[in-house]
């Protein structure tokens, strides 16, 4: 018939423009999961705080977990730093991608997958140093079922860890497709949701930094 | 894109074999099994909804109706007391997830894209995939009765001799009855099952919230959209922020249960109390999720029947929504005896009383809409009476348990049994009814018998009460609920052989309802596209609806737009359409990968409880699963949304760019 | 979207990646002030209180520049902001509703054979 200009199929991206509320229908799901996703996560930390104040000592089978002892706060505080930053990167990714700038895209895409990459080995090491415990510094192994601490700890930051390492996968899977040719400026909204998703995962972490960890120092 | 097809048909098994970006054949073309299986279209999926509905409507029931034979006398030994507890857990859970949440779903489905003048929902394959993650969920739970008989036979035998292997830990699976301990795999059917049907009903949820916000038809705002609209946008919102609540506490239980956590655990220091309010903090929103979408239901019947608009239709969304956002407020009434101290309980108490007033709102503005109308009383009707009648008086004792004082009497006792009955049977059960008869001639252009839907309302109605009047008798007589049997000398002996022959004329009347359904879907006689004289868009459709809903975009020009384009005067209150794309209309491609998404979940659901019953190798099946959902996801997103275009009917006569049934009106005035 | 020019979209871009550069070095700066506070052995009374600010502070920070919701619609802002209120709403019902009395951290803590250092916390 016609030309394959005039009757190019609509594209996702154009969409926004029919909508009843102006915003794009993937961009609105989007923060209904957040919102949803709030309250997940609100009650994963509602579970942790609860047990934390109805036993002030933190309870073990092996003698009394002194929580500040286990942790290791300098660790967290530099993979806290590092996913802060990679939410930077993932902004300017989003950005880039807005511009239709390709490269810069990816080299911020990849590094925020190395910044993930990087939490997530913070995250095992933490995990590691915890269940083995310290004999020589008295400080006795905390594990998933050895402990009501344990088992609250692990669960809230395993799950965070897991939303994490989801995160990394959706931006490898970015990555490689940028090379399929088939992302233009138009797929700007498809970075810009899963830009949406790491940034949550950030201040969920941001929440859990100070209320798991920091408030352990009061 | 050379994926593309940009030729419209007039007919979607003319398409030829288009490819998706993934290289694979789009299954657009298909027709039979492979279409239902693969297709996108809301109204297919609704019905898909409604037929798994319906047949767990009827498990379920039987299940009820053993329970009610088992009680028929004292004393009585028909089932053992496992047995029965697998039935009440089981019809429980059934009615809930698998019956009357997938009943509004297909409701959802099927009305609420075309009362808003949409072409299909937000996210069709999404939607595609809720459906087949439902059944999946479905499937867990259910399969646990076929691995009960293969126990029997000595087919399959889980670790430990545990014989428990369909749930029997009570709807609610109070903690510590679900640990490991004390309940065999049947918890893990039980916990893996709600947690499939928790992604189905997020995925669906967040689908229908972006479809109402985003896609209604031009001058359809937000305060003119029909009332069964609005209450899909408040139960979409409750389960998005209720589901998350019971997602967490299943997970804890899973952990609890497969990898020795203490969340739950007594003697590690873990708190069992801890479940119920994670459990209530879903399980209250959840009461309102399941009542909500009869509420729309009735609301839009009562205002046709009376051929009158809606009595104060801003007040009934303020109070829809306010229900929902107390729904999350007022939990903790279901645990009034387990001490959670004065203050608590008692602001608990003056919520749970706050709560029945938008509700008194409501049944005050449908008595205030059947005030002076012309009422019909036509099949649907006669059920959303029954409706407005039973619901006060579930109501009436739901007051009564907000009394904590009172409520520490009642608690657990067929009186309990009594009120939530009232409520979810003779609320929501009878408007469900009411919205098969009212919608079944637009779902297939056929009538259902009206002569035998008066005996189906009357046997239900009927049947009903004389089933569950007298259990608050029994209950205020001190009857415990799910109590196996019962000694005579109680004062329990009369009400209990009234009950069950209530039950069977309950039961009776509802399977002449189903019966006629698939009749009418048969050998109905057909009727016009709008046989209730009504008010809202989807009458203006012809029925069956075709595969685009609307050949052209209507123009809404304010509430209740179909009843003012056929009886208000004037050239404002007709109903005008946008100019027809001449190419043809843009529809979904179908896809393969949520039935392969849905079946992903089965393999994980089931491998799960294998691997909590002991059975080798099952962990490998866990993994094989979870596979199956992440490359469905990976082919997914890969595959890209597509689309084709379809000519319709109106375009190839040429006559005026619009359908005949759309707006003769318009073209003869 | 090609209703703005791609000239216009840059200017918009590059104006914002000044806003997310202070943003970000913003947040680390906060994060910092958290770590060392909770060593500094002054003003203990007043450390819970800056530290929730703080988080408060770098949870409204990401979510209205980096996720965008200064730039967009404020349908969007409530759609997250309701599901944060009946969240937080939530999770401090339950916390009063739990109390230490409730458990006996006694008889728990001997059943394990441990000592107990009670400690008010929160």
């Amino acid at each position: 018939m016609e030309t394959t200009a005039s009757l190019s199929l609509p594209e996702p991206a154009h969409a926004h423009a029919h909508t009843s509320s102006g915003i794009e229908n993937k961009k609105l799901i989007m923060w209904l999961f957040l919102a949803s996703d709030c309250m997940f996560f609100g009650t994963l930390i509602t579970t942790h705080l609860i047990y934390r104040k109805l036993y002030p000592s933190g309870a073990t089978e092996e003698g009394i977990l002194n929580i500040t002892q286990t942790f290791n706060i300098e660790l967290t505080s530099f993979s806290t730093f590092i996913l802060l930053m990679s939410s930077f990167l993932m902004a300017i990714a989003v950005s880039a991608m807005h511009k239709g700038e390709l490269k810069s895209f990816r080299r911020n895409v990849l590094g925020v997958i190395f910044f993930g990459f990087i939490f997530l080995g913070c995250q095992v090491f933490e995990f590691t140093e915890f269940v083995h415990g310290n004999p020589e510094l008295g400080v006795p192994p905390m594990t998933l079922s050895n402990s009501v601490f344990g088992s609250t700890f692990f669960v809230l930051t395993g799950t965070h860890g897991t939303h994490v390492a989801i995160g990394v996968l959706w931006l490898i899977g970015l990555f490689f497709y940028s090379f399929s040719g088939r992302m233009t400026r138009d797929s700007a909204l498809d970075v810009e949701i899963c830009g949406l998703y790491w940034h949550f995962v950030d201040i969920v972490w941001i929440i859990i930094f100070t209320v798991v960890y920091l408030v352990e120092y009061l | 894109m050379a994926t593309d097809y940009h030729e419209a048909v007039a007919c979607k098994s003319q398409l030829p074999h288009i490819k998706s970006a993934l290289g694979l054949t789009r299954p657009d073309y298909t027709t039979g099994i492979a279409d239902w299986l693969t297709t996108v279209d809301h109204k297919k999926i609704g019905m898909l909804y409604a037929a798994c509905a319906l047949f767990f409507f009827l498990v379920g029931g039987i299940e009820a109706l053993v329970i009610r034979l088992q009680l028929i006398i004292p004393n009585n030994h028909l089932i053992s007391a496992q047995l029965y507890n697998q039935l009440f857990t089981m019809h429980g859970t059934t009615m809930i997830f698998l019956g009357v949440m997938p009943l509004s779903a297909a409701f959802f489905n099927y009305i609420m894209p075309l009362q808003i003048g949409a072409r299909d929902v937000a996210f069709p394959r999404l939607n595609a995939f809720s459906f087949w993650v439902f059944l999946a969920g479905a499937l867990v739970l259910n399969l646990s009765w076929f691995f009960q008989l293969a126990e029997t036979f000595g087919w399959f035998i889980p670790v430990d001799g545990k014989t428990d292997i369909v749930p029997a830990v009570g709807w609610f699976a109070y903690s510590p009855l679900t640990s490991v301990q004390f309940s065999g795999v049947g918890t893990d059917f039980w916990l893996l099952g709600i947690q499939i049907l928790g992604v189905a009903s997020l995925a669906a949820s967040f689908n229908f919230i972006v479809t109402i916000i985003n896609m209604r038809a031009p001058g359809l705002t937000m305060m003119r959209l029909p009332l069964f609209t609005w209450m899909t946008l408040v139960t979409g919102v409750l389960i998005i922020f209720a589901f998350p609540a019971i997602t967490i506490a299943l997970l804890e239980l899973m952990f609890d249960r497969f990898f020795e956590t203490n969340f739950f655990h007594v003697e590690k220091g873990g708190q069992p109390i801890l479940w119920q309010h994670l459990f209530w903090i879903f399980g209250h929103p959840e009461v309102y999720i399941l009542i909500l979408p009869g509420m729309g239901i009735i609301s839009e019947i009562i205002p046709t029947a009376s051929r009158k608009p809606l009595y104060g239709y801003p007040l009934i969304v303020f109070s829809g929504a306010v229900i929902g956002f107390m729904g999350f407020t007022v939990w903790s009434h279901h645990m009034f005896t387990t001490g959670l101290g004065k203050v608590a309980t008692a602001a608990f108490s003056l919520l749970t009383m706050g709560i029945a007033v938008p509700t008194g709102v409501k049944i005050l503005n449908w008595i205030g809409t059947l005030w002076g109308g012309r009422i019909r009383f036509s099949v649907p009707m006669v059920f959303s009476l029954g409706f407005i009648w039973m619901f006060m008086l579930g109501g009436m004792s739901g007051i009564m348990h907000s009394a904590a004082p009172a409520d520490a009497q009642q608690q657990d006792s067929y009186f309990v049994v009594a009120h939530f009955h009232y409520v979810l049977v003779g609320g929501l059960l009878l408007s469900l009814l009411a919205g098969i008869y009212y919608w079944v001639p637009k779902v297939f252009g056929r009538m259902m018998n009206q002569k035998l839907g008066y005996w189906v309302a009357g046997m239900v109605i009927v049947g009903f009460n004389v089933t569950f009047f007298p259990m608050h008798y029994l209950g205020l007589a001190g009857m415990p609920r799910r109590t196996h049997t019962y000694w005579s000398g109680f004062g329990w002996e009369l009400w209990n052989p009234v009950a069950t022959v209530g039950a069977f004329v309950l039961g009776i009347g509802i399977l002449l309802c189903f019966i006629d359904v698939v009749r009418t879907v048969i050998k109905g006689k057909p009727c016009g596209s709008d046989p209730w004289d009504a008010r809202t868009l989807e009458w203006s459709l012809p029925s069956p609806v075709p595969a685009y809903n609307f050949a052209a975009m209507p123009v809404v020009q304010g509430r209740d737009a179909w009843w003012l384009h056929k009886h208000e005067a004037g050239e404002e209150a007709r109903l005008t359409y946008e100019p027809i794309d001449p190419h043809g209309i843009h529809m979904p491609s179908q896809s393969w990968w949520p039935p392969f998404g849905g079946l992903g979940f089965l393999v994980f659901g089931i491998s799960m409880c294998m691997h909590g019953a002991g059975v080798v190798f099952a962990g490998y099946g866990v993994i094989v699963g979870l596979s199956i959902v992440v490359f469905t996801i990976l082919c997914w997103a890969l595959e890209g949304p597509g689309g084709y275009y379809i000519k319709p009917a109106a375009l190839h006569a040429e006559a005026g760019a619009m359908g005949e049934t759309q707006s003769s009106s318009e073209f003869k005035g | 979207m090609h209703a703005h020019s791609l000239k216009h979209i840059k200017a918009v871009e590059n104006r914002r990646y000044h806003t997310f550069f202070n943003l970000a070095i913003f947040l680390a700066a906060l994060t910092g002030i958290e770590i060392v506070a909770i060593f500094l052995p002054f003003m203990r009374p007043a450390l819970l209180v800056l530290l929730v600010g703080c988080s408060i502070i770098k949870f409204f920070g990401v979510i209205m520049w980096f996720m965008h919701l200064i730039y967009d619609r404020p349908l969007l802002l409530w759609v997250f902001i309701t599901g944060l209120a009946i969240a937080i709403g939530t999770v401090l019902a339950l916390m009063e509703l739990f109390v230490q009395s409730d458990v006996d951290v006694t008889a728990h803590a001997m059943m394990e054979g441990m000592r107990i250092e009670p400690k008010a916390w929160v």
